[in-house]
C-alpha cells in the first residue's frame, strides 16, 4: 500500500467530464420534452426508452469508468441484467392477464 | 510508462484468460472495488425488482392512473409547468455526478485540496435534491392529500409505490451524502496520503476509497435515471 | 485504469509447458491481529473462527425447528392429545419452515462452511473484508433473535406458512397477522442485510485472493458449489427483499401492493378501504428468490459430496470439468423455472409450457452430476468411513428426490399433486435429508480440521443408520399419502377418508421421534470429542486440497505461517499411477511427485 501513494497515475483530461456532463444534460432535456409537447403511445415510449438507456450507457461506461475496465468486470456486471429483462416481459404478460381477468370478471360479467 | 496489466490479452480474448488465471480474475482491481461493484449488482435488482412491481401494480390495475405531468407539475409565475421540480432535481442529481467524477479524478492525482471541495460539492447537490424530495414528498402529502394508503386523484396504489420507490432512493442518496462528507473530511484530513487507519475497521486509507464512493454515488444517479423514466415520465 | 497502476504481473504468459507458478500481482493482505479475548473469540475477525460461530448458531436454530417438527408430527398422528391447537399447528409450520430453509440450511452452508473452507481451500489468510465478515455474523444473530421475539409479541408468530402469501397473511383469522407477520419480516430483511455483508466477502474472496497457481479450474468442487450458490444468494434475495418489503407496508401502513379489491367489498376480516393489488406479484417475486433458494441450499452439498467422494474413494472426481459447468448451469437455470411453484395460483395459464419446459431442462446438468459420482465411485478404493456413508446416503436421498420432482414439473401431473404430501415428501427428501447427511458428512469429515481431534468413529456409524433409515421411513410413506390426495399443511384429517391413513401417520410420529432422539447421539459426540477426542494426526484422511496442507492443524490466525502455499495441480490427483502415495496435495510441486504420471491440470 506505501508504494502505491509513491506511483503516479495517469487520470484523463478534466475534458471529458465536461462534455459527458453536457450530453447528460442534453438528454435529460430531450426526455423532458417528450413530456412537455406530450408525445403519446408508442413513440412517446421508444423515445423515452431511448434516451433512459444511453444517459445509463454515458453514465456507467464513462462515470464508473467501465468503458476502460477489461471485459471480465463488464460481462460479470451486465449478462445478469438479462434475467431482469425474462422478469420484466413475464411480468408484463401476467399484469395483461390479471387486467383481461379483472374486466372480464368484475366489469363485464356483473 | 508501459504498465505491466497492458500487456496482458485485450478483449474476449482477455475475457477468457482472466477467467483461466490465477489469483485475481479482476485485474488490477482492488478487493473493495471489486465488492463495490458486485453489491451495486445486488442493489441494482432490488430497484429492478421495485420498477417491475410498479409496472405490475400500474399495469393491472383498472382505476385510473394519475397524470404524472400533472401531479408533479409545479405553479412558477402563474402557469403550471409539468414535471418542473423533477427537472431540476435531475439536473442536480447529474451534476452531481460530474462534480462525483472530476473529485476521483483529482484524488488519484493526490491533490488533496480540489478533491476535497469537489466532494463537498457532491454532497450538497445531493443534500438539496434530497430537500428537494422531501418538499415535493410534503406538497403531495399536505396539499394533494397523496398517503401510502390512498390516493384522491386515483388508484390507491400510484401512493404506495411513490412513497416506496423515493423513498428507498432518497434513504440511498441520504446515505451517500452522510459517507460523503466522511469522505471529504478524510481526504481534507490527508487520511489518503499518509494512510491513517479507518476508525471501525483499522485498515489503511487510500485514494481507491474515493473511487469506490464514487461507483455507489454513480449508481445512485442511474437508479434516479430509471425512476426519472418510468415513474415521471410514462 | 486508476486502480491497475499497482499491478506488478510480468509479461511472461503462463503457458502448458511451463510448471513454474505465476508471481504473485499484489502484495499479502495485512491481517487484522486481535489483542483481547473479546476480538479474538466473541467479535472475531478470523474467518475460521466465524464459520464455527455460524455453524453454532444455526445449529442451535436448527433444534428448535426439530422440536417444532416433532410436536408437529404428534398432533398430526393424535389429534386426541391436543397437543398443538390450530392457531399454534399453523405457526409451528410456518417457523419450522422458514428456520429451516433461511436461518439453518442457508446459514450453515454459506456462512458456515464458506467461512471455514473458503479461505483455506484457495490458500488464503482470510476472506477480502474480515471487519464486514465479522459484522455479518452478529446481524444474524440479530436475526434470529428478531424471528425468536415473535413468540412474545401479541398474536404470537405468523400462521401464514414460511411462503407469506398475502392477503391471507395479514387478514384477521390468519395467526400472528399483525405483530408476528412484521417480526418475521423484519427478521428475514436483518438476514439478508447481513448474508449481503458476508456473500459479497466469499464471492470476492474466490474470485480476488487466490493464491498463486490456484486458478479458478483447480479449486476444489465445495468452494465451487458454496462460491456458485453465494453469487445466486446475492441476485435472488432482492427479490425476497423487496417482495418482503411491500407485504410489510401493507401489514402496518394499509398499502395495497397485494391486497386486491374483492377483500375490500367483501367480509375477509380487516376493513380495507384500499383495494386493486395483485396478490400473485407477491407470489412471482417469493418465488423469483424461492426457487434458487432451493439451489443456495443443495449447490454447496453437491459441491462437498464430491469431496467427500472423492477423498474416501481415493479417486479423483470423475469429469471435473463437467461437474463446474453443470453447477453454473444449474444455477443459471435455476432463475427461469420459478412458475412451477405457481401452476394452480392462477397465473397466465400460457406460462405453463415455458416454465415446464425450463423446469425439466434442470433435470439434465443435475443428472449429469449424478451420474459422475457414480463413476467417481466406479473401482474406486472405497473406505466406508462415516463421512462416505453419509455421502452415500446423500445420493441415494437426492437420486429419490429429485426423481419425485419430475412428477410435479409437469403441469398436467402437478394439478393433482399440488399441495398433497408429495410435495411434503419431494422437499423433504431434496433439501431436508439429503443436504442435512451432508452437513453431517462434513462435521464428521472436517471436525480434524476445526479441533485437532476425530469424532469417534462407531458412534457415527450408528447416527447415521438411525438417521438415514429413520428419515427414509419418515418421508418415504408421504408420497403414499400425497397420492391418495392427502392435503399439507392440515391440522388434522377429522373424519375425512384420508383419516384412514391414520396408522401411517402414528408409525412416521413414531420413527422421528427415534431419530430426533438419536441426534443427541451426534451431539455428544461432538462435545465428548471436542474435548477428549482422538487426537487427529495432521492431514488424518490423506486429502490433497488446501485446507489440509497448513503448517498447524487446527490451523492458526493467518493460516499458512510465513508464506502462502504454490498451486501445481487440481484436487483431485489420487491414485495417479506411478506415485509413491495414493495422493498428491496441490501444493507439491512436479519435482516431489518423481515418477508420478500426472496429467496437467
Amino acid at each position: 500500500m506505501i508504494q502505491y501513494n509513491k506511483q503516479k497515475v495517469k487520470t484523463h483530461k478534466i475534458g471529458i467530464y465536461l462534455w459527458i456532463w453536457g450530453l447528460l444534460f442534453v438528454f435529460s432535456f430531450f426526455s423532458y420534452m417528450v413530456d412537455y409537447l406530450n408525445f403519446e403511445g408508442s413513440l412517446r415510449w421508444t423515445l423515452i426508452v431511448l434516451f433512459m438507456f444511453s444517459k445509463a450507457a454515458l453514465i456507467m461506461s464513462i462515470f464508473m469508468h467501465l468503458f476502460w475496465e477489461r471485459y471480465a468486470i463488464v460481462n460479470v456486471l451486465l449478462w445478469p441484467m438479462t434475467l431482469m429483462m425474462l422478469f420484466v416481459w413475464i411480468m408484463v404478460a401476467e399484469s395483461k392477464y390479471t387486467l383481461l381477468t379483472r374486466i372480464f370478471y368484475f366489469i363485464l360479467g356483473s | 510508462m508501459s504498465r505491466a496489466i497492458d500487456k496482458l490479452p485485450k478483449g474476449w480474448g482477455g475475457l477468457t484468460s482472466d477467467f483461466g488465471s490465477d489469483q485475481k480474475t479482476f485485474k488490477g482491481m482492488s478487493w473493495g472495488k471489486s465488492m463495490m461493484w458486485i453489491f451495486l449488482l445486488s442493489d441494482t435488482f432490488i430497484f429492478s425488482c421495485f420498477l417491475i412491481s410498479y409496472m405490475t401494480g400500474r399495469a393491472s390495475t383498472t382505476a385510473s392512473w394519475p397524470d404524472s405531468s400533472v401531479v408533479f407539475g409545479l405553479e412558477v409565475f402563474g402557469t403550471s409547468v409539468p414535471l418542473l421540480l423533477i427537472a431540476i432535481m435531475t439536473f442536480i442529481l447529474i451534476s452531481s455526478s460530474g462534480t462525483m467524477a472530476i473529485a476521483v479524478k483529482y484524488g488519484y492525482e493526490k491533490n488533496r485540496k480540489l478533491c476535497a471541495i469537489f466532494l463537498l460539492l457532491t454532497a450538497l447537490c445531493g443534500a438539496a435534491f434530497v430537500g428537494m424530495q422531501a418538499f415535493e414528498w410534503t406538497k403531495l402529502i399536505v396539499v394533494e392529500g397523496l398517503r401510502p394508503w390512498s390516493n384522491p386523484m386515483g388508484a390507491a396504489q400510484f401512493g404506495s409505490f411513490f412513497f416506496m420507490i423515493t423513498g428507498f432512493h432518497g434513504t440511498h442518496v441520504t446515505v451517500g451524502v452522510i459517507f460523503l462528507l466522511i469522505m471529504a473530511r478524510k481526504t481534507w484530513r490527508g487520511d489518503f496520503d499518509t494512510g491513517r487507519r479507518g476508525y471501525f475497521t483499522t485498515m489503511k486509507s487510500d485514494y481507491v476509497a474515493i473511487e469506490i464512493m464514487g461507483l455507489y454515488w454513480h449508481f445512485v444517479d442511474l437508479v434516479w435515471v430509471f425512476i426519472f423514466a418510468f415513474f415521471y415520465l410514462w | 485504469m486508476y486502480d491497475e497502476s499497482n499491478y506488478k504481473i510480468e509479461a511472461k504468459a503462463y503457458s502448458a509447458s511451463d510448471t513454474s507458478v505465476s508471481p504473485a500481482e499484489e502484495p499479502e493482505q495485512e491481517l487484522y491481529h486481535s489483542k483481547s479475548w473479546w476480538t479474538t473469540y466473541v467479535f472475531s475477525q478470523d474467518a475460521k473462527y466465524i464459520g464455527i460461530q455460524y455453524i453454532c448458531a444455526a445449529t442451535a436454530i436448527a433444534l428448535v425447528g426439530l422440536i417444532l417438527s416433532v410436536l408437529m408430527r404428534v398432533q398430526l398422528a393424535y389429534p386426541e392429545l391436543n397437543v398443538l391447537d390450530p392457531t399454534t399447528y399453523y405457526q409451528s409450520l410456518t417457523m419450522h419452515g422458514m428456520i429451516m430453509v433461511i436461518f439453518f440450511l442457508t446459514a450453515l452452508f454459506l456462512g458456515g462452511f464458506g467461512n471455514l473452507l473458503i479461505p483455506l481451500m484457495i490458500g488464503a489468510r482470510d476472506m477480502v473484508f474480515p471487519y464486514v465478515n465479522m459484522m455479518s455474523f452478529w446481524v444474524f444473530v440479530l436475526s434470529l433473535l428478531v424471528l425468536m421475539a415473535s413468540y412474545l409479541v401479541p398474536g404470537g408468530p405468523t400462521g401464514a406458512g414460511w411462503t407469506l402469501y398475502p392477503p391471507q397473511s395479514i387478514t384477521s383469522g390468519t395467526p400472528g397477522n399483525l405483530w408476528g407477520l412484521i417480526l418475521m419480516l423484519v427478521s428475514v430483511v436483518l438476514f439478508i442485510v447481513g448474508f449481503t455483508m458476508g456473500g459479497l466477502n466469499y464471492v470476492i474472496t474466490v474470485l480476488q485472493s487466490r493464491t498463486r497457481g490456484m486458478t479458478l479450474m483447480r479449486m476444489p468442487l465445495s468452494v465451487w458449489g458454496i462460491f456458485v450458490a453465494t453469487i445466486i444468494a446475492l441476485l435472488a434475495f432482492p427479490a425476497l427483499f423487496v417482495g418482503g418489503l411491500m407485504l410489510l407496508l401493507d401489514a402496518v401502513l394499509g398499502t395495497s401492493f397485494y391486497m386486491p379489491a374483492i377483500i375490500a367489498t367483501s367480509n375477509l376480516g380487516k376493513d380495507l378501504s384500499t383495494g386493486g393489488g395483485s396478490p400473485i406479484l407477491f407470489q412471482h417475486l417469493f418465488w423469483f428468490f424461492g426457487h434458487p433458494e432451493v439451489y443456495i441450499v443443495a449447490l454447496p452439498a453437491f459441491g462437498i459430496v464430491s469431496d467427500l467422494f472423492s477423498v474416501h474413494a481415493r479417486k479423483n472426481i470423475f469429469g471435473y470439468r463437467m461437474m463446474v459447468w453443470s453447477i453454473i448451469a444449474i444455477a443459471v437455470l435455476s432463475f427461469i423455472v420459478w412458475a412451477h411453484h405457481m401452476y394452480v395460483a392462477g397465473m397466465t395459464p400460457w406460462f405453463g409450457f415455458f416454465f415446464a419446459s425450463t423446469t425439466l431442462m434442470i433435470a439434465i446438468p443435475t443428472g449429469i452430476k449424478m451420474y459422475n459420482w457414480l463413476l467417481t465411485l466406479w473401482r474406486g478404493n472405497i473406505r466406508f468411513t462415516v463421512p462416505m456413508l453419509f455421502a452415500l446416503g446423500f445420493f441415494i436421498t437426492f437420486l429419490n428426490g429429485g426423481l419425485t420432482g419430475m412428477f410435479m414439473g409437469n403441469v398436467g401431473t402437478d394439478i393433482a399433486l399440488s399441495d398433497t404430501y408429495f410435495v411434503v415428501a419431494h422437499f423433504h427428501f431434496t433439501i431436508g435429508i439429503a443436504p442435512v447427511l451432508v452437513v453431517f458428512g462434513a462435521i464428521y469429515h472436517w471436525f480434524p480440521l476445526m479441533t485437532g481431534r476425530m469424532l469417534n468413529e462407531g458412534l457415527g456409524k450408528l447416527h447415521f443408520w438411525i438417521t438415514f433409515i429413520g428419515a427414509y421411513m419418515i418421508y418415504f410413506p408421504m408420497h403414499y399419502q400425497g397420492l391418495q390426495g392427502v392435503p399439507r399443511r392440515y391440522f388434522e384429517m377429522y373424519d375425512s377418508v384420508h383419516a384412514t391413513s391414520s396408522g401411517l401417520n402414528e408409525f412416521i410420529t413414531i420413527i422421528t421421534i427415534v431419530v430426533a432422539v438419536a441426534q443427541l447421539l451426534f451431539f455428544y459426540n461432538v462435545i465428548n470429542s471436542a474435548l477428549s477426542g482422538k487426537k487427529a494426526k495432521r492431514n488424518p484422511w490423506n486429502a490433497n486440497s488446501l485446507e489440509w496442507q497448513t503448517p498447524e492443524m487446527p490451523p492458526k490466525h493467518g493460516n499458512w505461517g510465513r508464506e502462502q502455499p504454490r498451486v501445481y495441480r487440481w484436487a483431485y490427483d489420487y491414485g495417479v499411477p506411478g506415485a509413491d502415495k495414493d495422493y498428491i496435495p496441490q501444493n507439491l510441486s512436479s519435482k516431489d511427485i518423481g515418477k508420478a504420471n500426472v496429467e496437467k491440470t
